[in-house]
């Protein structure tokens, strides 16, 4: 096995993007387009090699994990946490995504940034951003996880705080006025890492109380592990339930999400949206599912409820939102719960569904936000009541919209339509044992969800793009896209296409490691 | 009594002669600048000893490996004491590089302070290796006298002059409280050394089961550490604390808070780890109930600070209730040897890494305000605009200490989670979500000032023309350096520092 | 060319015989190329949006030509299915999903079908769509965003080709779906009137809450079956197993499909998004608002037919379905006697027509069903592009500001009798055949279900109904014809005769609306019923093998009769028109007025208040409920900080630092040590001590 299969390749995946991070900052802070090309170069490189772990990946056993190093490095030995890393059918996917995002976003970043400008630390942020995401998903020992999970943490926060939204809101309860980045990226932080310090304590507690002295997940999984922990099983759960649905965001802990979103700037919310909300529920696939079967079977029902619920309710408040970006933000929420559904559900359908839900929600909500960045970056405001006629001032910006918007409901034969309606339909036969009435009723009402998603989305584009142009445009010079924001955005709306025709691009990786992965969980579960 | 073993003894023999040289360098006729350097040399000497005690069995010329004792057992040097007093020399080491350029430019005497540090570094030295009642007492003082008068070195400073009188009374009043505890376990168990001590009480329980609950022993073993309590300033014994620390000069205030600080908690784990290993039912939960305090108390005041020096203070009461909580374990009954292991060796890390972090933020907070004239944290916004790498240093030393991977802070604070988890006992794991739950405090105050340096835009009043041009010292700019690489390396590979503290284990190895 | 088919080739090579024929032919080369029909429009789409401004024609000449090409395609299919009828399914896999909770495994395919049912659609699309292209280019000339409109067309023709080439269900709704956009998009074609894209978005929601039935419908059938695809569904029908789990929850399934069908083809009460969706340029509402898309939910229901016929399976929902259509036909033709806009009358015909397929459906008269289906394609898209000549040159859409266009404009007037005929279902026009078997049908059905209690009056009341129904249509039809091309020019300017592109297309639109019909006549011609249902299932219906007569009369004199009323209202006198159409029956005219108040309950009962109180409600909760945790958690915190730094600072220095005061600020060792404010900290530290050594002691 050569040495790129053994480690190195996703090493340097992980790794290059903070070498770039830090050859820029030895970059002098004049020379921009040094530092604009060596972000390039270093996340166009990281995205390359995953494209050639694309092609050598063995389709054939996407349930073993691959290109992870074939002998135990040890990390800290002190508590016994080794570098594992690999990826299986599950991950590879998320990973591409993730280094495609992350080069999409630099690209976009080329003539885009905002204000204050700053290029050099805006680019430092993206690479170790992209250290985050890749390692998070290639991470396969619970405290290089964990690191890897909290490292995405700083980038984003400084991204809002620095180069966020600078009008002020009025804090609702406490009625404290303050800038709205400042309180979104607070509220981002202290969110994740009240979640996060849940998490630690489920992963020690799984560590001892296991009694496998492991971090391993590999070793963890099976079921055994959860069958050591006895009583503890439930409590883990729960504290890693914590730790993931803050990410997702899952209802009801989603509310920094909004503010984080329309806070942030562009590229900031684009990443945010395409990856940083996978993490959370790809730890639900990856780590939550695996180790601990019977529990996740006992949360399935509650789980599935909440997102059913974040549906519908996050459905309900993007009608009440005036602010664009608000309303692209909450809209998340909803996706984010059709895939929760799907996982939830605990069947081939349902997790497959909830990947390609996760690629396809990356790939669109994260266009999405490109567009609604720019246009708010040609107006100058993300008030919907005030754009309209977009369609008319600038053509091809709205056509993109109006695509992505098509895109986003989930219209059949796009990215979108494949996440939404396999994990309803998933939802009709959740694994034996979990109650048809409750998630054929959740099913329904999911059914519904999808109606409220088209209402908001084509009322959204009624506002933006149609009728008439508002007097207060006139003489503006509002120039329609450019080659960056062009380049950007392409390559995501041949993805939705592609992805839409031809789902095999997602499930040819995922299907057989998900497979794998649920029948471990009857295996575990005695069925 | 054997002959003195030289090579053990080397590290505090080299210091004292530098104390001596440094007094004699400043007396000749040459630039200030040579004190310094002879100090510095000195602690850098007096490294080297540590590493061939430390790779003995690995030197040819090293005779006589493993554990030496001396002084009938009332000094040993093992692994535990060689890995201390390296942190003692390194710490006293990065505390020199930031006084001199502070001294140099506030024109105080700088002989007399580099002596009176080293002689403070020495005790500190002394303290890592004391198994006894009487040495321990020593060391301890000979940590903290000298530092009275370091606190009130900025004589013009009426304030400083105030926190310095302060410190003073209180430490002598912790250490008659020390010494009376002191003297009552002596009285009880007629022993001075630790092991006798340990080996009295067994001998006492197995003669009468009821020994370890005399209320005499309980009030001794209470009054020693209690007597520490004020060392580390765990809450309610910290009052002292912010004003001192805000009085004193900023590198006394960054050695009190390390150097010093780490003395105490050293006394502390050989005292009560080595002579009361078997009276943890007493000071487990009076241990847990000061870290409780402290983290809570301590994190909960800094929120409320604007003075940056005195933010500090307080949070390093609040870090203290951190490297106290693993401490907390041990009022588990069952506990067992290994979960005692990882107990001592959560508050070994966290001390080491703690220093560190501590050490780079009073730097960075020195460089920063001798650039700015001002530690009031509001002074500091927009920082990284026109001092983007102090600010890039703010970020990494506030964060590692709010405990953000992938700095070195993490890996402390999961250590000590660890530590309070593996026992799985309910009081324990109530202790971890206490200090979880500070975690989140603690970010969100450390986060303050790197929220100031980073988002808030330059106030109008600071940072007149010339202090843009004002550059770090290079002295300073060393200490920022080597703290930084060590904050941020650790950070990533915490397997570096942890095999060092997993060598400490030694120590408590055979419970 | 070449590229698109090499773009193409994994599509054949995948390509795969299925299912079993019926006495069937698998229609060799045609057929195995026929995944051409729905790929080239939909190719053509995608040139049409990259380059369609640079090209010849502005786009036009693409979508053109793709509809043409489908059209000789179909024409050819259809000759070869009369000769001996084609079974044939192609598919490719894209992607496996894995299994259900019960162990399914499933598959995802794009796939064609070559068999009567689709063949009969793709002549519908192809040939009518070819002509609506061809009238398009002279109707749209001009317009602002012509390129990008039959861009959208041609999405259109691609997505129902989609939809009606579908082998599983999937793809059905991937088509549906597609159509739909298609609809939101032309319907909105003019948005910069907010109102036209309200109509598109009524139209998409509509359409979408229908689809949550088919969603679920198509869920609950594949799951239940353990396949998508319609030939492994109707193999378990076939079967009868009244026991399998299809049948279990066939009918909840059979409701839900149902609903969705109600959706498209616009059946009451959801028939509201299409008098709306007259907004659209009038080509759009020629092909995809009365000739095509509309009568998806009927192909739907004939595609699905064994499902709903077969006892045990979904036969029961039958009723409803018999039901609705017939409210539907009748109460949707009663409006279109109050329309003055001549579109809103077409389309209001439309869904009344479109209430006679789904009756037939529900009565099980399948091949009646989709002859209808079939036959109004030609007439009613007729019909519309001859209204939309008519607006074209009088630049209105009232009939109050028409009258007198006989004159005028000639080829419209006699196309559009001839289509008014063929729609009242005057003999021997393509109407009268397709609407007498639906009657026939409707009759067997009344004959033949004494199953159900009381099912056999519920037939017989709805024959009479329908009857009525044909009454009603020649009614307003008489209406319509009357009030545009008679009387005198009420309307502005000088009418003129459309350009030649337009007036063709009319021609051979009536044509068809004449001759088209007489390739079903019971017992002598049946073409169409052999072609129809040559399926890879067969089909059980009763189909009359003569002409029925009784019925026939009462058809005809139900539309005769219509008419001579409609004369005498207003033909006869021609000159006081317009007064008497302005009569006003007092209950009824109110109620058809306002559309059996049906929109104003869905938009102030349902759309405004989740619009507005709801959705604010849930937002308010959102900020001052969900985030009282967070916000009110950090409130605390800072409030318990200044408490205990209060304590920490006044509780020890604040006395201190008054007797400070009051000692006089200045410096001095003796001075600081009398302020007292040490021996405060000893006393507090002593204090400390006391009470936790004496806490211990005592526990």
């Amino acid at each position: 096995m050569s040495s790129f299969e053994n480690g190195w390749a996703l090493t340097l995946i992980v790794f290059l993007p903070l070498v770039g991070a830090a050859a820029i900052l030895a970059i002098p802070k004049a020379q921009e387009e040094a530092q604009k090309w060596t972000a390039l170069l270093f996340a166009g490189v990281s995205f390359a090699l995953s494209v050639i772990v694309v092609f050598q990946f063995d389709y054939s056993a996407a349930q073993k994990i691959q290109f992870g190093p074939d002998s135990t490095l040890t990390w800290i030995g002190a508590i016994n946490s080794n570098y594992a890393i690999g990826i299986d059918g599950i991950s590879l996917p998320l990973l591409v995504l993730s280094t495609f995002m992350t080069v999409l976003a630099i690209i976009y970043s080329w003539d885009h940034w905002p204000e204050p400008h700053n290029p050099k630390i805006f680019s430092v942020l993206i690479l170790v951003l992209a250290t985050g995401m890749n390692g998070t998903f290639v991470a396969l020992d619970l405290i290089l996880f964990f690191v890897f999970f909290e490292v995405v943490l700083l980038p984003m926060y400084f991204m809002i705080g620095i180069w966020g939204d600078r009008n002020k809101v009025k804090v609702p309860v406490i009625g404290l006025e303050t800038e709205m980045r400042l309180y979104a990226s607070i509220k981002f932080f202290l969110f994740t890492l009240f979640g996060s310090a849940f998490m630690l304590l489920g992963f020690l507690t799984l560590y001892f109380k296991s009694g496998m002295e492991t971090f391993s997940i590999t070793d963890l999984s099976g079921g055994s592990a959860e069958e050591a922990l006895g009583k503890f099983a439930f409590w883990v759960f729960a504290a890693l339930f914590l730790g993931f649905a803050v990410k997702v965001p899952m209802f009801p802990l989603h509310t920094w999400l909004p503010d984080a979103h329309t806070a942030a700037p562009t590229v900031g919310s684009v990443l945010l949206a395409a990856i940083l909300l996978k993490l959370g529920t790809y730890a639900f696939v990856r780590i939550a599912i695996p180790i601990l079967p019977a529990q996740a079977k006992n949360w399935a029902p509650a789980i599935a409820i909440l997102a059913v619920i974040g549906i519908i309710y996050a459905s309900l408040a993007c009608l009440a939102q005036t602010d664009m970006k608000r309303l692209i933000a909450f809209s998340s929420v909803g996706h984010m719960g059709f895939v929760m559904l799907g996982i939830a559900t605990l069947t081939d359908i349902g997790i497959n569904a909830a990947i390609i839900g996760m690629v396809a929600h990356g790939v669109i909500t994260g266009l999405l936000f490109f567009v609604a960045g720019s246009m708010s970056h040609r107006y100058h405001t993300r008030e919907m009541a005030r754009l309209g006629g977009n369609q008319t001032l600038m053509p091809i910006m709205g056509g993109i919209l109006a695509f992505t918007a098509m895109a986003s409901l989930g219209l059949p034969g796009l990215a979108g339509f494949w996440g939404e309606f396999l994990s309803l339909l998933a939802s009709f036969n959740p694994l034996p044992g979990l109650s048809t009435t409750l998630f054929r009723t959740l099913m329904v009402i999911g059914g519904v969800g999808t109606v409220l998603v088209a209402g908001y989305l084509l009322w959204m584009l009624q506002k933006v793009n149609f009728g008439e142009p508002k007097p207060e445009w006139e003489g503006h010079e509002l120039h329609d896209v450019d080659k960056y924001e062009l380049a950007a955005w392409v390559p995501l709306v041949v993805a939705t296409i592609a992805i839409g025709i031809f789902p095999r691009l997602i499930f040819g990786a995922t299907g057989d490691a998900v497979h794998a992965l649920v029948s471990n969980l009857s295996k575990a579960l005695g069925g | 009594m054997s002959p003195l073993d030289y090579h053990a003894l080397a590290p505090e023999i080299i210091l004292a002669v530098t104390v001596l040289g440094v007094l004699v360098v400043d007396l000749l006729p040459v630039r200030k600048v040579w004190t310094a350097a002879v100090a510095l040399i000195g602690l850098f000497l007096a490294f080297i000893p540590l590493l061939t005690l430390g790779l003995c069995d690995t030197l040819s010329f090293c005779t006589d490996t493993g554990v030496r004792t001396m002084f009938d057992g009332s000094y040993v040097v093992d692994m535990f004491s060689l890995v201390l007093k390296g942190l003692f020399l390194g710490a006293a080491f990065v505390a020199l590089l930031i006084s001199t350029g502070y001294l140099e430019r506030g024109r105080y005497w700088e002989g007399e302070f580099y002596f009176l540090m080293l002689a403070s570094v020495l005790g500190a030295v002394v303290m890592a290796s004391s198994r006894g009642l009487v040495t321990i007492f020593v060391a301890l003082e000979l940590v903290t006298g000298p530092t009275f008068l370091l606190a009130g070195w900025r004589k013009a400073n009426r304030r400083s002059q105030e926190a310095a009188l302060k410190y003073f009374i209180i430490g002598v009043l912790s250490a008659s409280i020390l010494l009376f505890g002191m003297s009552l376990v002596y009285g009880i168990t007629g022993e001075l050394t630790f092991s006798g001590i340990r080996e009295a009480v067994v001998a006492g329980e197995l003669a009468n089961p009821a020994y370890a609950d005399a209320p005499l022993l309980t009030l001794g073993v209470l009054f020693t550490l209690l007597g520490f309590g004020f060392k580390i300033s765990a809450v309610p014994f910290h009052f002292w604390t912010p004003d001192t620390y805000e009085g004193a000069p900023a590198p006394v205030t960054a050695y009190l808070s390390v150097v010093s600080k780490a003395a105490g908690f050293v006394g502390m784990l050989v005292i009560s780890y080595a002579a009361f290993a078997d009276l943890r039912n007493i000071w487990g939960p009076a241990l847990w109930i000061l870290a409780a305090l402290s983290m809570t108390l301590g994190n909960l005041t800094a929120l409320r600070q604007n003075n940056i020096i005195r933010m500090l203070g307080y949070s390093s009461i609040a870090q203290g209730g951190f490297i106290l909580a693993p401490f907390g374990a041990a009022l588990v009954a069952g506990i067992t040897g290994s979960q005692l292991e990882e107990a001592f060796f959560a508050t070994v890390t966290y001390l080491l890494i703690y220093a560190f972090m501590n050490l780079g933020a009073f730097a960075v907070v020195i460089a920063v305000s001798k650039r700015i004239g001002s530690a009031e944290i509001d002074d500091w916004g927009g920082l990284y605009q026109y001092a983007p790498g102090l600010a890039g240093l703010t970020l990494v030393f506030f964060l590692s200490l709010a405990g953000v991977p992938p700095l070195a802070g993490w890996f402390a604070k999961f250590v000590m989670f660890r530590a309070l988890i593996v026992p799985g006992n309910g009081w324990t794991i109530a202790l971890a979500i206490i200090a979880a739950v500070n975690s989140v405090i603690g970010f969100v105050y450390y986060s303050r000032v790197v929220k100031a340096a980073w988002f808030d835009a330059v106030p109008e009043d600071v940072l007149s023309g010339e202090a843009r041009e004002d550059s770090v010292p290079p002295s300073l700019g060393l200490a920022l350096g080597i703290t930084a690489i060590g904050v941020i390396v650790v950070g990533f590979f915490p397997g570096i520092l942890s095999s060092l503290s997993e060598m400490t284990k030694v120590f408590v190895a055979g419970f | 060319m070449t590229a698109l088919f090499a773009l193409a080739a994994p599509f054949l090579l995948a390509a795969e015989e299925g299912g079993h024929a019926v006495e069937t032919v698998d229609g060799g080369f045609m057929a195995h190329w026929a995944w051409l029909i729905p790929v080239v429009p939909m190719v053509a789409t995608f040139a049409i949006v990259l380059f369609g401004k640079r090209s010849p024609w502005k786009g036009w000449g693409m979508a053109w030509a793709s509809m043409g090409f489908v059209a000789v395609y179909s024409v050819i299919l259809f000759i070869m299915n009369l000769n001996d009828p084609i079974a044939y399914q192609g598919a490719v896999s894209i992607g496996e999903i894995g299994a259900d909770g019960l162990g399914n495994i499933f598959g995802l395919e794009w796939g064609w079908m070559v068999d009567g049912l689709s063949i009969m659609m793709y002549l519908v699309v192809g040939v009518v769509g070819f002509l609506v292209f061809t009238y398009a280019k002279g109707y749209m000339e001009g317009d602002i965003r012509y390129t990008w409109f039959f861009a959208s067309f041609a999405l259109f023709g691609g997505g129902m080709l989609v939809l009606v080439s579908a082998p599983n269900l999937i793809q059905l709704i991937v088509g549906w779906e597609l159509v739909g956009v298609a609809s939101y998009l032309l319907i909105g074609h003019y948005w910069e009137d907010h109102d036209n894209s309200s109509a598109g978005i009524k139209a998409f929601l509509v359409n979408k809450v229908a689809d949550v039935g088919l969603f679920i419908g198509a869920i609950i059938i594949g799951l239940s079956v353990g396949s998508f695809r319609f030939t492994d569904i109707m193999e378990v029908v076939s079967h009868g197993d009244t026991h399998s789990t299809l049948a279990q929850y066939s009918f909840w399934a059979g409701l839900a499909i149902f609903i969705g069908a109600m959706g498209k083809s616009a059946q009451f009460p959801l028939h509201v998004w299409l008098p709306d969706a007259m907004a659209g340029p009038t080509p759009v509402s020629a092909l995809m608002h009365a000739a095509t898309m509309v009568t998806a939910g009927v192909y739907l229901l004939g595609r699905l037919f064994p499902f709903f016929s077969t006892p045990g399976f979904a036969d029961d929902v039958r009723w409803i379905i018999i039901i609705i259509g017939t409210l539907t036909l009748f109460l949707t033709g009663l409006i279109a006697l109050v329309q003055d806009d001549i579109k809103k009358v077409l389309a209001y015909s439309t869904l009344s027509q479109l209430g006679y397929m789904v009756t037939a459906m529900g009565a099980g008269a399948y091949t009646a069903g989709l002859f209808h289906l079939f036959t109004h394609a030609f007439f009613k898209s007729l019909l519309f592009l001859c209204a939309g000549s008519v607006i074209h040159s009088v630049h209105s859409n009232n009939m109050s500001d028409m009258g007198g266009l006989r004159k005028h404009m000639p080829y419209t007037f006699w196309t559009f009798v001839i289509g008014s005929a063929a729609l009242a279902g005057i003999v021997p026009l393509a109407g009268f055949w397709s609407k007498d078997e639906i009657l026939a049908g409707i009759q067997y059905a009344g004959g033949n279900y004494t199953t159900v209690e009381g099912g056999a009056a519920l037939a017989n009341f709805v024959l009479v109904v329908a009857i009525g129904g044909a009454f009603i249509t020649a009614f307003y039809m008489m209406r319509a014809v009357s009030l545009t091309f008679f009387g005198t020019y009420k309307g502005h300017g000088h009418p003129h005769e459309s350009p030649k592109i337009m007036t063709y297309p009319l021609v051979a639109l009536a044509f068809f609306s004449v001759v088209i019909g007489w390739i079903n006549i019971p017992g002598v011609t049946e073409f169409h019923t052999k072609g129809v249902s040559a399926l890879f299932y067969t089909i059980t219906e009763h189909h009359a093998t003569g002409i029925n007569y009784g019925l026939a009369l009462l058809g005809t004199l139900a539309a005769v009769g219509g008419v001579v009323i409609g004369y005498f209202l207003w033909f006869a006198d021609k000159e006081t028109q317009q007064e008497r159409d302005r009569f006003r029956i007092p209950v009824l005219y109110p109620l058809l007025e306002h559309k059996y108040y049906i929109d104003d309950f869905y938009m102030d009962g349902i759309i405004r208040p989740i619009r507005g109180p709801v959705a604010r409600g849930v937002d308010w909760f959102n900020g001052h409920v969900i985030d009282l945790v967070v916000n009110g958690a950090g409130f605390l915190a800072t409030r318990l900080a200044r408490l205990v730094y209060w304590f920490d600072q006044r509780g020890v220095d604040g006395a201190i630092n008054a007797s400070a005061a009051a000692a006089g600020g200045s410096g001095g060792l003796l001075r600081l040590l009398q302020t007292g404010r040490v021996q405060q900290y000893v006393f507090l530290i002593v204090t400390g001590v006391v009470v936790l050594v004496a806490g211990f002691i005592i526990f």
